[in-house]
């Protein structure tokens, strides 16, 4: 490769036209297009003051109709779409989360899933108090996957993890009467709160959103990683590629889009099999390139270096470029418009979750039993469409970035002793970071995270906020479609190092890392509330003290929402780029921006200018350092 | 804060700097010459960084608004770093001004500057990696013999140890043998002596690096890929020794100490090592020094240091 430059959101865009004409000759519809249809937005949904819970509306609130028929108020309106909204998360993440449980509980030493990390699993086994002495692996991880699975439903107590949280921030869940119970239960209580005639208080409804987000980063989503880790591999330090040139023109391209590593791990590993290359050179393509969409190409990007063909607003792109045999989906995230789309090519668009079934596609149901055939079966529909390709339409943008992943908090711990002095210094902490934040060389650090949203000029918010940040020193953790922006732009080639300031530059250098640490997938996030955890420990301080914010600045999804209400209760402040349906009240909108910080040490901020975002961030960063003393 | 307290020590050092500078130009006139002894490169730390040649006070003064304006106060490293560099030229200018009039500021045992010819002799073994490393040794140790515990081990290891502070009374009350022939060299009591260590790591960069003056880029990657120099400054550190650490960390070399009270490590540059006993192989490491020593069990030291020794009657 020449010259190290970053990829610009220009050069996307104009990609993305390039593919668009394509997409237009053979008269497809487009997301681009449908936002136009869609503009201008309806404001009383937009500022959640529409209300549609029983059949006696939809009522919505106006100057001169200040309450609903049952006589709820805006307050209580708002209230309710915005914990509904957060519930809508926190099952998606949760029940991803189950599963993965499931998928725990089927690994057999001749199964479609094994343990891959055994010592996870017995450090996990302990913590939910697992005997492990003198027993069979698998026998253990099916007791685990069990307890595991009753977090979701169980009777009495509290989540297990939460055990994770500094003290501090335990107490103050108990305090706030936050702690999830069990994860469905959550959810559930969601739904019955916001049933017409149960809760209007928008104190009740905010809190409960708290609660039902941390079932979720601290239930379901941490599940999610943590089983993702044991059955597939905890992450470590990956070199791949990211963006649309991923894709070979020569060879059968499947793109494995979605969320649950189950099913993308089991096609990569067919995909890299001989059987399935020598069939595919069969049918005239030279090989099998598998690439990845949204969070499940996190998962295999992570784990298995497996190039990322782009983000959410990119999953059409995929199929535009006429080169795509199969886009295999499971849940979430997921455009329907994939389906009449992929009608207009070749591509096959193959559902295979009952929990996200589309008109206009091929289902193949996937299970975790019968993986092994699904997988294979859904590789081979793919390498025997590749003749039926029309060779006219195929355009491939050349256009693509090396990028270092998988930071796991364990990657980063090892990166960490790397660094430290073998002589004085003890192992296996975050101390030399915490020692760089205080020293100044960092100045902190900020999670960045979420979705695209055509709100905001997507992924221009992400990589534009990410250049001022490490030209700051300030660290980035991200995960997502974040991360996938970073990694198409470049941000994750080690030599990004040369757009940081000298103190992140110098920390890439010594710790050889890149500037911008790719965590995983959504519900990785729980990764970050280890890693902060684990700096709250090593340093003293209490996660609300640490110069760290979390920013979702072109989120878009109900988990989104879901995440950055457990990111808050974790005690780190957010900043969003997009307003929540909440403005529509004074009192729900002042709790989300002010008052929570009461309870919880945190709070949300929203900037739509982007720029300033940052300077906003940056600005809190400073604070919590001067309030430190550092 | 470690940032703050490296701009306090900076701009205290800044000060007498200024006030020392004006106080020369006021008794001497500003036409009056000034420089080192031996050597071609005028004030060698300045002139390497900025590619200026020092003749007289009256461009001292000038040199000394370039100085200041290295000295940033932004809150980030890089300030915190240049500031270090501006404090590492104050401290050659004030040991400059005792040169002044042909003086003989340093006695026996302290050399304070080494001439030209001195580096030339040692950059050789340096490049061949006979000498593995430069050891920076400040203040005072715990005990004199913890400080000549560690001198000697460096020595034992053929790297050339420098000398500033109160090390050298200790060294020299326990009647260490001491010179450049025997890679041990005590610069001066003075903290600004240090300088004259760092005078010998930049001319290095001049002489075997081919580094053009003024080229600050690509001299301080050649000292800190080139040079392995480490600094070991015993406790107390105070805000005037952190800045001097901040310079020697911007050239690339790690200071290690015994320091604990308000000061933070960073890593790979600020070491804390409570143990004196220690300091040696945290700072090998820290430096990323290899040695590979064969043990020869025999009753006196062994090692290329002792090569130049003379061995005197009686």
């Amino acid at each position: 490769m020449s010259e190290f430059k970053l990829t610009t959101v220009d050069e996307f865009e104009a990609a993305t036209n390039r593919l668009l004409e394509t997409g237009a000759k053979v008269g497809a519809d487009a997301w681009q297009i449908r936002v136009k249809n869609q503009t201008p937005h309806c404001k009383f949904g937009e500022s959640g003051v529409c209300c549609r819970i029983c059949s006696m509306g939809p009522c919505r609130i106006t100057k001169k109709a200040p309450k609903g028929i049952c006589g709820c108020d805006v307050h209580g309106i708002v209230g309710r779409n915005y914990l509904r909204f957060t519930a809508g998360g926190s099952a998606t993440h949760s029940d991803h989360g189950r599963e993965i449980a499931h998928t725990l509980y089927e690994t057999a030493a001749d199964g479609n899933y094994k343990v891959k990390d055994p010592e996870k699993l017995m450090r996990l086994a302990e913590e939910f108090g697992v005997e492990t002495e003198g027993r069979d692996i698998y026998d253990v991880a099916h007791e685990v996957a069990e307890k595991g699975l009753m977090e979701y439903g169980k009777p009495f107590g509290k989540l297990i993890f939460l055990k994770r949280a500094p003290e501090h921030t335990q107490e103050i869940w108990k305090r706030e009467e936050i702690e999830p119970r069990a994860i469905d239960r959550e959810v559930s209580c969601s739904m019955h709160m916001t049933h017409m005639g149960c809760s209007s208080l928008p104190e009740a409804l905010i809190r409960q959103s708290l609660r039902s987000g941390l079932s979720d980063g601290w239930g379901g989503s941490m599940m999610g990683t943590e089983f993702s880790d044991v059955l597939f591999g905890t992450p470590r330090e990956v070199e791949t590629e990211a963006n649309l040139g991923v894709m070979v023109k020569e060879n059968v391209n499947i793109v494995v889009h979605g969320h649950d590593p189950s099913l993308s791990e089991m096609i990569c590993e067919y995909a890299d099999s001989k059987e399935m290359i020598d069939y595919a050179k069969s049918m005239g393509a030279q090989g099998i390139t598998v690439s990845g969409v949204c969070c499940t190409s996190n998962e295999v990007a992570m784990r298995r270096g497996v190039p990322m063909a782009g983000n959410f607003l990119q999953q059409e792109n995929v199929v535009l470029t006429g080169a795509c045999e199969a886009i295999v989906v499971d849940v979430q995230c997921i455009f329907p418009a994939l389906g009449p789309l992929s009608k207009c090519f070749h591509t096959k668009f193959i559902t295979t979750s009952p929990v996200a079934q589309m008109p206009d596609s091929d289902f193949i149901r996937f299970n975790a039993k019968t993986a092994g055939e699904n997988a294979k079966m859904i590789v081979k529909t793919a390498i025997e469409n590749f003749k039926n390709r029309n060779n006219d339409l195929v355009y491939i943008p050349d256009m693509k970035q090396k990028a270092y992943v998988g930071f796991s908090v364990e990657q980063i711990e090892k990166k960490l002793d790397g660094v430290a002095n073998t002589h004085v210094d003890e192992m296996g902490t975050m101390v030399p970071l915490v020692d760089c934040v205080k020293s100044g060389v960092l100045r902190g650090a900020v999670a960045m995270v979420g979705c695209n949203n055509p709100k905001v000029r997507p992924d221009a918010a992400h990589i534009e906020l990410m250049k001022k940040l490490i030209a700051n020193d300030i660290i980035l953790v991200v995960s997502g479609c974040s991360a996938q922006a970073a990694a198409k732009a470049g941000l994750m080639d080690k030599r990004a190092k040369d757009l940081c300031g000298a103190g992140l530059k110098r920390v890439c250098e010594l710790a050889d890392i890149p500037p911008v640490l790719h965590m995983g997938s959504c519900v990785d996030i729980s990764r970050m509330m280890v890693l902060a955890s684990r700096i709250a420990k090593d340093s003293g301080w209490n996660i609300s003290q640490i110069p760290l914010v979390g920013c979702a600045p072109e989120w878009m999804s109900e988990k989104a929402v879901s995440i950055g209400n457990y990111v808050v209760a974790t005690g780190i402040d957010t900043y969003l780029g997009v307003e929540p349906y909440a403005y529509g009240s004074d009192v729900v909108d002042g709790l989300l921006k002010g008052g929570l910080e009461d309870w919880v040490e945190a709070k949300y901020t929203v900037e739509h200018d982007i720029d300033k975002l940052g300077d906003l961030m940056i600005e809190r960063i400073e604070e919590k350092r001067t309030a430190l003393g550092i | 804060m470690l940032i703050n307290r490296i701009f306090s020590g900076s701009d205290a050092v800044y000060g007498l700097t200024a006030e020392a500078v004006e106080n020369a130009i006021s008794q001497h006139g500003e036409d009056k010459a000034v420089g080192f002894p031996h050597t071609a490169y005028c004030l060698p730390c300045y002139y390497s960084v900025t590619g200026v040649k020092v003749k007289t006070l009256g461009e001292l003064r000038e040199a000394l608004t370039v100085v200041k304006s290295l000295m940033t106060r932004e809150h980030e490293l890089e300030d915190a770093l240049m500031s270090g560099v501006a404090t590492a030229l104050c401290a050659e200018f004030i040991e400059a001004l005792k040169y002044l009039d042909g003086a003989v500021p340093y006695e026996e045992p302290c050399y304070g500057h080494l001439a030209d010819s001195v580096i030339r002799e040692l950059g050789v073994p340096l490049v061949t990696g006979d000498i593995p490393g430069v050891a920076v040794i400040l203040g005072s140790a715990p005990t004199a013999q913890e400080g000549v515990d560690l001198i000697k081990s460096y020595q034992a290891q053929g790297i050339l140890v420098t000398l500033v502070g109160g090390i050298i009374e200790q060294a020299t009350e326990l009647g260490l043998k001491m010179g450049y022939n025997l890679r041990i060299v005590p610069l001066g009591k003075d903290v600004t002596s240090v300088i004259h260590v760092v005078s010998v790591a930049l001319r290095a960069a001049l002489i075997f690096g081919n580094i053009t003056p003024g080229d600050a880029g690509s001299l301080l990657s050649y000292t800190a890929e080139r040079v392995p120099a480490f600094v070991n400054a015993f406790k107390p550190v105070d805000d005037v020794i952190l800045a001097a650490g901040a310079g020697a960390i911007k050239l690339g070399f790690p200071v290690i100490s015994n320091e604990n009270e308000n000061i933070v490590e960073v890593p790979g540059a600020l070491i804390a090592c409570p143990n004196v006993a220690d300091f040696n192989k945290v700072s090998l490491e820290a430096r990323n020094i290899k040695i590979k020593i064969t043990n020869i069990d025999i009753p006196v030291a062994f090692a290329s240091a002792f090569e130049g020794e003379i061995i005197r009657r009686g």
